[in-house]
């Protein structure tokens, strides 16, 4: 888990209770709430999801780490019916634009019928498949506001 | 650049093989290229293999089962344009002046997989959250249908046009014509794509020997001419993109176009990526084939159907013919020079004498797709 001035992460929380399927995507701050780990280079300010090592706009590899806005406009969205084992289908899944030109992948938590493109969603977290033990996986989701 | 031509084709149909080797796939496909170019086997300078998912020295197995080994073998992977990346590859060496006779296949076993969506790679952030190619096209659908008002039933009427010129392919993977209805009312995969929407994955090979023209002329009067040749890769953002709009193929069409100075009128045959039905459509605008928006218009005119203008994948494309991932560039390429020849049978374009062949894809989170070639030919 990413630690940094501007991210506080709940470590017993995230180690302990909770299984991310990309740990390295998502923390929960003091009061359990998600929240999306980006970077932002210090250089030239291009923002990264997920964090970048280097940047992808200057080549600087001073990238601090920083917390993503909880909300965004869905651009698109797929009900998906057929997946790899692991995954609950059916589930959605969309685009969620951010502030600051992110576009964020993620599961929504909705029912299909009341998915619509550009309906603004907010960060928010779920059981999103099993590993192979059958133990739920959780990750990031958007629902809408 | 010296001119370079095609002089021989291969192609087994495509469907699956679950018993057979990926070599064992690939072979008939090669001597069949060989048998018809006329040349001399131990005359192949160079054999560039494309494949995405056959493992290490695919080339090589296919080729040791001819006999025919020693020469320079380069294995390509390049996704979706493998083998036609292997095809620019060969190309380049032939029209360099560095080779005369050079083979490319495509091969690909995907049955080896089981059934069901396709392997991607687990170190891209979107496959952990879920991303699956035919959720990606989807979502291109979803917004395609927001912005410009096309219908999930408009949008399966490609599927019906990919199968009636599928049915009259006897390579194709699915010879079968199917209704609206069907389209409409077979399972769902990811809204708004029902089964029907999408290419079925299976087994295949197609090659070809490329040569320069000193070369092509002792075997044909009037050989196949590939005047472009051109691979690009997607732009890297993790911001906000168009996916109404097919970046990566828009560019690399107009590169092509420039490189053998035609443009889109000039185009009888198409054979184009429509891995799902919105592809297709997509693929009309980059190529410049109608204005942005205005794909459905053009697809129901029947402009892109047999007897039409511009005929767009008269195989039946990789919703019919099929889709064995690296093997799809290279069967594009031998069904363009079978139709500039003349001799595609029952699913000829009449009268084609320019046509190309667009290979594109791979997903992989912030880019377009991953790769994208494109290669125009002329008689
Ligand atoms: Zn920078």
């Amino acid at each position: 888990m990413t630690k940094s001035s501007t991210l506080v992460v709940n470590e017993a929380a995230a180690n302990a209770d909770t299984r991310f399927v990309a740990p390295d995507l998502v923390a929960l701050d003091a009061k359990g709430a998600p929240r999306l780990i980006g970077g932002r280079c210090r250089k030239c300010n291009a923002v990264s999801f997920p964090r970048a090592a280097v940047c992808a706009n200057c080549l600087s590899e001073d990238i601090e780490t920083i917390e993503l806005a909880h909300e965004g406009t869905l651009y698109s969205y797929s009900i998906v019916h057929q997946a790899p084992k692991g995954w609950t289908v059916p589930y959605a899944l969309g685009y969620v634009d951010l502030p600051d030109n992110v576009r964020v992948l993620a599961h929504l938590d909705a029912p299909a019928d009341k998915i619509t493109v550009n309906m603004p969603m907010r960060l928010s977290v779920g059981v999103v498949g099993a590993d192979p033990a059958g133990a739920p996986l959780l990750s990031y989701t958007f629902t809408p506001v | 650049m010296r001119e370079v031509c095609v002089i021989g084709t291969g192609l087994i149909p495509f469907g699956k093989y679950p018993d057979k080797t990926l070599a064992e796939i690939g072979w008939p496909a090669v001597k069949e290229a060989i048998v018809e170019s006329g040349v001399p086997p131990k005359s192949i300078d160079a054999v560039y293999c494309g494949s995405a998912l056959g493992g290490m020295l695919s080339g090589q197995r296919v080729m040791k089962s001819l006999g025919l080994t020693g020469m320079s073998i380069i294995n390509v992977e390049n996704a979706c344009s493998s083998s036609s990346s292997a095809l620019a590859e060969a190309w380049t060496a032939v029209g360099s002046g560095r080779h005369d006779v050079v083979l490319v296949v495509g091969v690909e076993k995907l049955t080896k997989f089981g059934g069901g969506t396709l392997p991607l790679e687990n170190e891209d952030w979107e496959v952990t959250q879920g991303m699956v190619m035919p959720a990606l096209y989807a979502m291109r659908a979803r917004r395609y249908m927001h912005e410009y008002g096309l219908t999930a039933r408009q949008l399966g009427e490609v599927s019906v046009k990919a199968h009636e010129h599928g049915a009259l392919n006897p390579n194709a993977q699915i010879r079968k014509r199917v209704s609206i209805d069907e389209v409409m009312a077979s399972r769902p995969v990811a809204d708004p794509f029902t089964l029907w929407h999408c290419c079925p994955t299976g087994d295949g090979a197609a090659a070809l020997v490329i040569a320069s023209a000193d070369v092509a002329r002792k075997q044909k009067a009037d050989p196949v001419r590939v005047t472009a040749s051109e691979v690009t890769s997607g732009l890297y953002t993790n911001g906000y993109r168009d996916m109404t709009w097919a970046e990566l193929t828009a560019r690399g069409a107009k590169e092509a176009y420039e490189m053998a100075g035609v443009g889109p009128q000039d185009i009888d045959v198409a054979e184009i990526h429509d891995a799902f039905t919105i592809a297709e459509l997509m693929y009309y605008e980059a190529f410049g084939f109608c204005e942005r928006g205005h794909a459905y218009e053009l697809l129901s005119s029947g402009a892109t159907s047999l007897g039409g203008d511009i005929c767009v994948n008269p195989s039946g494309g990789l919703l019919s013919r099929g889709h064995p991932v690296g093997a799809t560039g290279a069967a594009q390429a031998v069904e363009i020079v079978r139709q500039l020849e003349g001799r595609a049978g029952a699913h000829q374009v009449e009268g084609a004498r320019v046509g190309l062949a667009h290979a594109t894809g791979g997903g992989i989170a912030g880019l377009d797709h991953g790769a994208c070639s494109i290669h125009i030919f002329a008689r």
